[in-house]
Parts: structure tokens; C-alpha cells; sequence
């Protein structure tokens, strides 16, 4: 645990100048098993401390691999230089940011550190029940992991805080073969926010999941080739939430929209079908905590819901202090970074879109000829919108009823133009946390949504 | 320099006396200089100072490995403990091994001290170059620094190196405008040892600013053929290199048994006209790597020559394990010698088919088929390029590409890390709206 070192009144802040002074450690755990071998065994514990100093649009940053006051010390001294340099170069016009107001976030919790034996001994009982039980895979793996963030934060402001995000996961990969002899695979992240021992205290709590998964994988093991050209789909929670973040989220944060993005034209105009609604939550949807909760940002903003589409009307950006500013918006606390030595850059939190009226049994039984898509591998789009999910689980829907499984295939479409077709709406929404946004560095994320009924194109054979 | 020595002496001295066999360590200080624009604007300059220890132990023939970012006593004596412990908890594995050959080696590479004036000036330097050249591209984010290292790799057996380097990155991402039209992003990039002429003339930057500004203007296409696909080298190295090394010749794919190149070694895989080597030695290469995750000195191998696979990528631990041989290196660092005919010449050859500049796709499958959208991308037809693409999908199956080369260019782009040309393969689905 990082102690509460950092004092805003020992530091000599830059005048006419925004200055945060961060302290982090983010800790990884990580085990892999090949088809019982243990492959990795791995820890990792990366602190130090960074300053930040933002002036008349341009900012110096400097970090440390260290963490006690003399380091802080030193870094705001090169930060300070380094904005000196920029401001002296580029001559931008003169400029301040709104002030935030002064606030004190204490720790909500500290967090336990289990040793790497339990990571091992859960990876293995695991291992041992899906080498049991999954009598037809070629290959398993095993990943047990834990990353957490945890922050002590100081701004020339007056916010004061000090968060921590814990997060666990144990991931099973399963290949099986085709009849043919192709391998093929699927997988499945189980865990969500905490430590490793509060999210995983007995083997065989995943049991059932594991059951479904192999039995998932032995269905797309006697696959087909999906059928290429434009269909219409049920994109489950899981593809949904890839969409929010991928397809639509990235579009949205203000710095790729000064960048070019194709948002940048469409503030207020419809986007989407009426009956979506799409929010990047701070810490709490739907009445829940989210996934992977949000509470005061690296700007010392505090965290609250940017709504981003409502009722198909694009309604707003995800900001920093600065580009809110620019953008004429309220900042939402959307600026994150990952390392000590990151910048704080813009990033969303929780994206998800809202859940409608619809049972997900009638969203199926009203498709004559389409698909039913559960699970990705992967997903990309760009600033236009154009998207890319890689689908490793789906199934053929044949007048309104499940067919065969498909083998792996991808789906492409543009956003906002996809987003137009959606027809119905499921009223439960899936949420997904294990992954990892990349934007110059890596961040945890949430996402999640209700199944979609929709068009998109697909990728075939 | 000899801090950081003696810091690796220390962590090996704490690992034997607390019962390892074998340990090895990687002690390293770096700074980094960066320079950021975003949306056109300078937006950031950073200066980082780090460190990093990594440390591995073999104990009873159990491996663990830890690594932290501090230099103090205290923090290097946890973090050995804790190493000894994780390798306590884990099952023995006889086939962990690290290099057991005496050697002293150091080396210097690429420029280890920035210039940062020089830096900067090239940075301001390239973005009024694009906006002359290029006024139709919109610069969202350009990210320029210089890293520094100062390297010690140790081990228990006397294997000890040392290395300062340095290099100067340069990465654009950018889209071509015109009112509210706009293109798809693309990325750019270029690793030098020196700033001696302006960046834009570096790599391929110029032409892919080029071609990016005409693809504002874009049209799905209709239907489905099967077609050629001209890769440009960043598409063919994420596609058919990225495939050949995750699925087919690296440990994992060959331990668990799902590698359909398994039982090819030395059996011709790919057209004769085709050789894919690793070659962090190349003069292309401004840092490339000088030893290996477990401590052997890196050299030059060919993966595939000729069109015969010629090695697997194994490291020592997959070696064993399959009774195999190791690879020279596991660098990126790939190099593929150019054909004979020009780009210009190849496309001037094609019927029908795409040039696809990125490839946004899933992961492909353990068969190497592969499915995704063809971005910032070109139809071909009749000889020549028609028109950019949008909506406009591509799907393959990486084994059967090799053997459907159509054309190699004797252009090939040099980044300072990989060296590689534009490849023609037939056989490629090719679908639309």
C-alpha cells in the first residue's frame, strides 16, 4: 500500500498553471498453465511518482521510479521546466481552466496481497477439473491474474485523494478439433473487480460455466462458415458492450474528436434507432456498482455519468478538463492513466448501452434467416466509425430457432449507421471487465449492454 | 555503470544464498524524452526516469519471476524472497534452463544521448511538412521521443552483458479531411539512430501520407470475388508474420500440439520466391535485440528459406520440451528479402483484387484462417487502382496464401525495425456490400 506522503502545501506549484502530483503502484500477478505446465509465474510491483503541469494549453510531465516527497519534489521541478519550455516555444494564447472545487477522497478500502501459491494451487484445481471434465479438448490453458491500480493524488486545485481498483480474473482456454482435424477455440474470462482470493475461494464455484463452455466449443467444433454479406443479427450483452466501447465510445472522446473523428459533425443530430441510449458510467448503472468503478479522475476530476447517445441523439463527448473547456461541456472525470509515468489521457470508464423492453427468447424467435452472436475475440474500429469484432461463438438462426454453431468469423459495419438498424432491445444487460483499452497505454475498462437486434455485415468464409 | 552491476551481483548472491539453483537478472535505468502533438497542436512534452528489475530463479527445477521498479536494498531483498517462493509454489518442469556459457559481452547501439532541441525542431519540422505537403491530412496524434537504456543482464553461470542504446521513435496517426468527409485513421512510424534529414523523407511516411489523402473519397464495394490482395509491409507483417509466429512456430502452439506446422520442419511450406528471417543484426535494424529472454546471445536465423521452413521460434524451455532446437533470436526484428518487379509493375499486373494498406481483423484461428475489414485500402482492377475502399472485407487461410505468391517487390519499406516488401498472394475472398 502506498502511504499518504504527498502534501500540497510542501510543493511549490507553477503559477497561472493546473499542476497534479501523483503517486501509483500497480501490481500484477499473473500464472499460466499449458495443458497442466506451468508456463508462467510471474510478479510484477511498479511504483514512482509523476507531476503534471498544464499551462496555456501545453503541458510538462516528468515521473520517477520513486515514491517519497523528495522524489514528488523533483519531478514538479522537471514538469515545470518541461511546461516552460513548450509555453515558451509554441506561444500559445494565454489561457486558464476553471478551477475545480477543493475535496478531500479518503481510501475506501484497503486491499489484501495473496502469495503466488494461491494463485498456483486454484490454476491447477481448475486445470484438473476441465482436464476431467472436457474429455475431447487437444489443448487447455489456464490463466489465473490479478492487476490493481492504486493512486494517491494531489492537485494544485485542492483535490486530495487516494484510490485503489483491484481486479481478478481466471481465464479458460479450451481447442478442440473439427472433423477435419482444424483446431478451434473458445474461451472465457471469469472474475471482475476485487482481489484474487475474495473473487476466487473454491474451485469448482465456475463449474457449470466451464460445462457450458465445453459444451459450447464441442457444437462449433461441428461448425459452419457463416454466410457472407448483410444479415440480421442478435448481438448478445457481451458483443453489445464491444460496440459501446469500440465502435461508438472511441468516437466520442474529445481528443480523438479534435483529432478528426466523424463525431466531430454530429453533435445533436440522430445516430441511432430511438431505443438506443448509450452512458459512460462513473461507479454506478442501473442501481449497481459498476464493474470497474470510477470515483475521482487523474485530474482531479470527480467521476460522474457522461451521457453520450439518448434516444439515438448524439448528446455529448467524453472530456478532459481541457477539451471540456473547448467543447463548452462539463468535464466528467474521463482523464486516466495507467502507469505512474503515463499522462493522464482521455479514456472511458463503464460504457454500456441502456436495456430495453425485449425478452432475448422473442428477439430470437423473430429472425427468419440470421445469427445469433455471443462472443468475441477481439474488436477495432477508427475514427470514422467502421468497426471490426472478430465472433469466436455464435449460432445459425433459422425461422426464429437456433441452428448449427458457426465457426470463427468477423463482423464489420459503421457505427452510426448500424446503430440506425436496431429494432429491439433486450431488457437485461451483460457487463465485461477483463479486458484492456489500448490508447498509447492500456487502461481496465467496463462494458456491457443489452442483446441488439440489428444489421450488420459478416465476414463468411 | 557499475551501479547497476553491482545491484545484479547482489539480487544473484541474495538468489543463491536462499537456495536457487540457477537465477538471472535484467537491471535497467532508462529515461525518455517525448515530445506529443494532439489534434495538430503541441500538447506535452514528458520526461521519465525509470528502472526496472526483473528477476528470475530455477529452484528444484521450479521457475518463478518477479519484477519490480526500485533499486534499494529492501525492495531487491522482497522481491528475491518473493521470487524464491513463487518458485517454491509451482511443479517442477526440468526443461527451464538458462545460457550456462561463461561470457562477458557490452555493447553500445544506436544514438544513447537525445538531442532535444534537434527533437523538437524535427517535431515542429514534420508537422509543417505534412501540413504543406499534406494539407488535406489532419494530424489527431503525433508522438515523438528519444529512449535511452543502460542495460545489465546477469546469471548465476557468469553469463554477464551490458548495453547502452538509444533511438529516436516517430509515430504519426492521421486522416485525410475534406469538409465533413473524412478517411480512416492510419498510423505511420519510423526508429532512427540519427536527425540528420527531415523525418517526412524517413520509411514510407511520405507515401502513406499520400495515399491516405486519397482516400477521403471512398465506396463499398458490391459483391464477392476471389481476387489478389496486395499487403503493404505493415498489413502482410500483422497478418501472415503475426499468424506464422502465434499459431504455427512459436512454444505454445507447438507444446499443446494445435500447430499445423508441427511436423514441416524442413519441408517447403510457402512459395521458393519467400524467406522470412529475424535479423536484429541487420543494418535496418537501429536497436535490435542482443540476448534473449533466457540469456543467449541473439543471432540472425532464417524462419523460412527459400520456401522451406527452416526453423521453428523456440526458445530453450521449448526446445526441450520438444526435443527441438533454439531459435537465434525472439525478436520482431523481420526481415524479407525484395522480389524483382516494382510495386507499380505488380498492381499494373492484377486482373482484379485490393491493395490493403491495414487489416483491422480477429484474431485468426489456429488453421490460420483469417477474416476481417480491409482498412485504408484500394480496389485494383484492369491493371490499375480505381478507387479507396470502404465496407470491404477480406478472408484467407495463411497456409494457403504462402503457396499463392503472386508477386514480391523489390520495394521494401525500412522502419528501423523490420525490413520487409509488398507481397501479391491469390486466393483471397474478397466481399462487399
Amino acid at each position: 500500500m502506498l502511504k499518504d506522503v504527498l502534501n500540497a502545501g510542501s510543493f511549490s506549484f507553477e503559477p497561472a498553471a493546473h499542476t497534479e502530483v501523483r503517486g501509483q503502484l500497480n501490481r500484477s500477478r499473473r500464472v499460466t498453465l499449458l495443458s497442466g505446465n506451468i508456463i508462467g509465474n510471474a510478479r510484477s510491483d511498479v511504483s514512482g511518482v509523476s507531476a503534471r503541469v498544464w499551462k496555456n494549453g501545453v503541458c510538462g510531465f516528468s515521473s520517477m521510479a520513486e515514491y517519497d516527497e523528495e522524489a514528488a519534489k523533483q519531478v514538479l521541478k522537471a514538469a515545470s521546466e518541461n511546461a516552460v519550455f513548450m509555453d515558451s516555444r509554441v506561444n500559445y494564447p494565454r489561457q486558464t481552466l476553471p478551477a475545480l472545487s477543493r475535496a478531500a477522497l479518503p481510501l475506501e478500502r484497503d486491499i489484501s496481497d495473496p502469495a503466488q501459491k494461491a494463485y498456483i494451487e486454484y490454476a491447477k484445481a481448475l486445470d484438473a477439473y476441465v482436464a476431467a471434465h472436457c474429455p475431447k479438448l487437444i489443448s487447455r490453458r489456464i490463466v489465473a491474474t490479478e492487476d490493481s491500480m492504486e493512486k494517491v493524488l494531489v492537485t494544485s486545485d485542492g483535490m486530495s485523494a487516494h484510490t485503489i481498483l483491484p481486479r481478478s480474473y481466471c481465464y479458460v482456454i479450451m481447442t478442440a478439433e473439427t472433423p477435419s482435424g482444424a483446431p478451434v477455440e473458445l474461451f472465457k474470462a471469469f472474475g471482475g473487480e476485487g482481489t484474487f482470493d475474495v473473487n476466487f475461494t473454491d474451485p469448482t464455484q465456475y463449474a457449470s460455466q466451464i460445462d457450458a463452455l465445453y459444451e459450447r466449443l464441442m457444437q462449433k467444433s461441428e461448425g459452419v462458415y457463416a454466410e457472407a454479406g448483410k444479415k440480421t443479427v442478435i448481438l448478445d450483452g457481451f458483443m453489445t458492450g464491444m460496440l459501446s466501447h469500440e465502435a461508438v465510445g472511441h468516437t466520442v472522446e474529445a481528443d480523438l474528436v479534435l483529432g478528426g473523428s466523424v463525431a466531430g459533425h454530429m453533435l445533436g443530430k440522430p445516430v441511432a434507432s430511438e431505443l438506443v441510449t448509450l452512458t459512460d458510467f462513473a461507479h454506478t448503472a442501473f442501481g449497481q456498482r459498476c464493474p470497474l468503478p470510477v470515483f475521482v479522475d487523474d485530474e482531479g476530476t470527480p467521476a460522474k455519468d457522461v451521457p453520450l447517445i439518448e434516444n439515438g441523439i448524439l448528446t455529448g463527448y467524453m472530456n478532459n478538463r481541457e477539451t471540456a473547456e473547448r467543447f463548452h461541456m462539463a468535464p466528467g472525470g474521463n482523464a486516466r492513466a495507467w502507469l505512474f509515468s503515463d499522462e493522464p489521457l482521455i479514456r472511458m470508464r463503464n460504457t454500456a448501452v441502456h436495456p430495453g423492453k425485449d425478452k432475448l427468447e422473442d428477439m430470437i424467435a423473430s429472425v427468419d434467416d440470421g445469427y445469433y452472436l455471443i462472443d468475441s475475440s477481439n474488436g477495432q474500429a477508427d475514427t470514422t466509425g467502421e468497426f471490426m469484432f472478430g465472433v469466436t461463438m455464435g449460432y445459425e438462426i433459422k425461422k426464429g430457432k437456433l441452428g448449427k454453431a458457426l465457426l470463427d468469423t468477423t463482423i464489420s459495419g459503421v457505427a452510426f449507421d448500424m446503430l440506425k438498424t436496431v429494432d429491439m432491445v433486450s431488457d437485461t444487460v451483460v457487463w465485461a471487465s477483463s479486458g484492456f483499452c489500448g490508447k498509447k497505454q492500456p487502461m481496465p475498462v467496463g462494458m456491457g449492454g443489452p442483446a441488439l437486434r440489428c444489421q450488420v455485415m459478416i465476414g463468411g468464409r | 555503470m557499475n551501479g547497476l552491476k553491482e545491484i545484479a551481483r547482489r539480487i544473484i548472491s541474495l538468489a543463491q544464498a536462499q537456495g536457487a539453483d540457477c537465477a538471472q537478472c535484467t537491471v535497467r535505468e532508462s529515461t525518455k524524452e517525448e515530445f506529443n502533438m494532439d489534434g495538430g497542436r503541441f500538447s506535452l512534452m514528458r520526461t521519465l526516469f525509470d528502472r526496472d528489475v526483473s528477476i528470475t530463479v530455477l529452484k528444484g527445477q521450479r521457475k518463478g519471476a518477479v519484477h519490480i521498479n526500485r533499486f534499494d536494498d529492501e525492495a531487491v531483498q522482497e522481491a528475491v524472497g518473493q521470487c524464491i517462493a513463487a518458485s517454491e509454489s509451482a511443479a517442477p518442469d526440468p526443461n527451464w534452463e538458462f545460457d550456462a556459457e561463461p561470457k562477458e559481452r557490452s555493447w553500445v547501439d544506436g544514438a544513447p544521448d537525445c538531442d532535444r532541441e534537434a527533437l523538437f525542431e524535427r517535431t515542429r519540422e514534420l508537422a509543417k511538412d505534412v501540413a504543406e505537403r499534406h494539407p488535406k491530412i489532419m494530424i489527431e496524434q503525433m508522438i515523438n521521443s528519444h529512449d535511452r537504456a543502460h542495460t545489465v543482464y546477469l546469471n548465476s553461470s557468469g553469463v554477464s552483458y551490458e548495453r547502452l542504446s538509444g533511438a529516436y521513435g516517430f509515430d504519426l496517426m492521421y486522416s485525410a479531411h475534406e469538409g465533413e468527409k473524412g478517411s480512416s485513421f492510419f498510423g505511420s512510424g519510423v526508429i532512427l539512430k540519427t536527425l540528420d534529414r527531415p523525418v517526412i523523407d524517413c520509411g514510407a511516411i511520405e507515401r502513406e501520407l499520400k495515399a491516405v489523402e486519397q482516400q477521403i473519397e471512398t465506396k463499398p464495394m458490391e459483391g464477392k470475388f476471389v481476387g489478389t490482395a496486395v499487403l503493404a509491409p505493415s498489413a502482410l507483417a500483422e497478418v501472415v508474420i503475426g499468424t506464422i509466429l502465434d499459431n504455427f512456430v512459436s512454444d505454445t502452439s507447438l507444446i499443446d500440439g494445435t500447430s499445423i506446422w508441427k511436423d514441416k520442419l524442413g519441408e517447403k511450406v510457402s512459395d521458393e520466391r519467400l524467406t522470412v528471417s529475424f535479423k536484429p543484426r541487420s543494418e535496418a535494424v537501429v536497436v535490435g535485440q542482443r540476448f534473449t529472454s533466457e540469456g543467449y546471445e541473439a543471432r540472425d536465423f532464417d524462419l523460412i528459406k527459400d520456401g522451406k521452413l527452416e526453423s521453428f521460434r523456440l526458445s530453450q524451455y521449448g526446445a526441450n520440451k520438444m526435443g527441438g532446437v533454439r531459435a537465434g533470436n525472439d525478436s520482431w526484428n523481420v526481415v524479407i528479402p525484395g522480389g524483382e518487379k516494382s510495386l507499380d509493375e505488380i498492381i499494373r499486373g492484377i486482373d482484379r483484387g485490393v491493395f490493403v494498406m491495414r487489416f483491422s481483423g480477429g484474431e485468426p484461428a489456429s488453421s490460420g484462417e483469417f477474416s476481417g475489414v480491409a482498412k485504408n485500402s484500394f480496389l485494383i482492377e484492369n491493371g490499375r487502382i480505381t478507387g479507396a475502399l470502404s465496407e470491404t472485407m477480406i478472408s484467407g487461410c495463411v497456409p494457403d496464401m504462402l503457396n499463392q505468391i503472386r508477386d514480391i517487390s523489390r520495394d521494401v519499406l525500412e522502419d528501423g525495425s523490420m525490413s520487409v516488401p509488398y507481397i501479391a498472394f491469390d486466393g483471397i475472398t474478397i466481399s462487399g456490400k
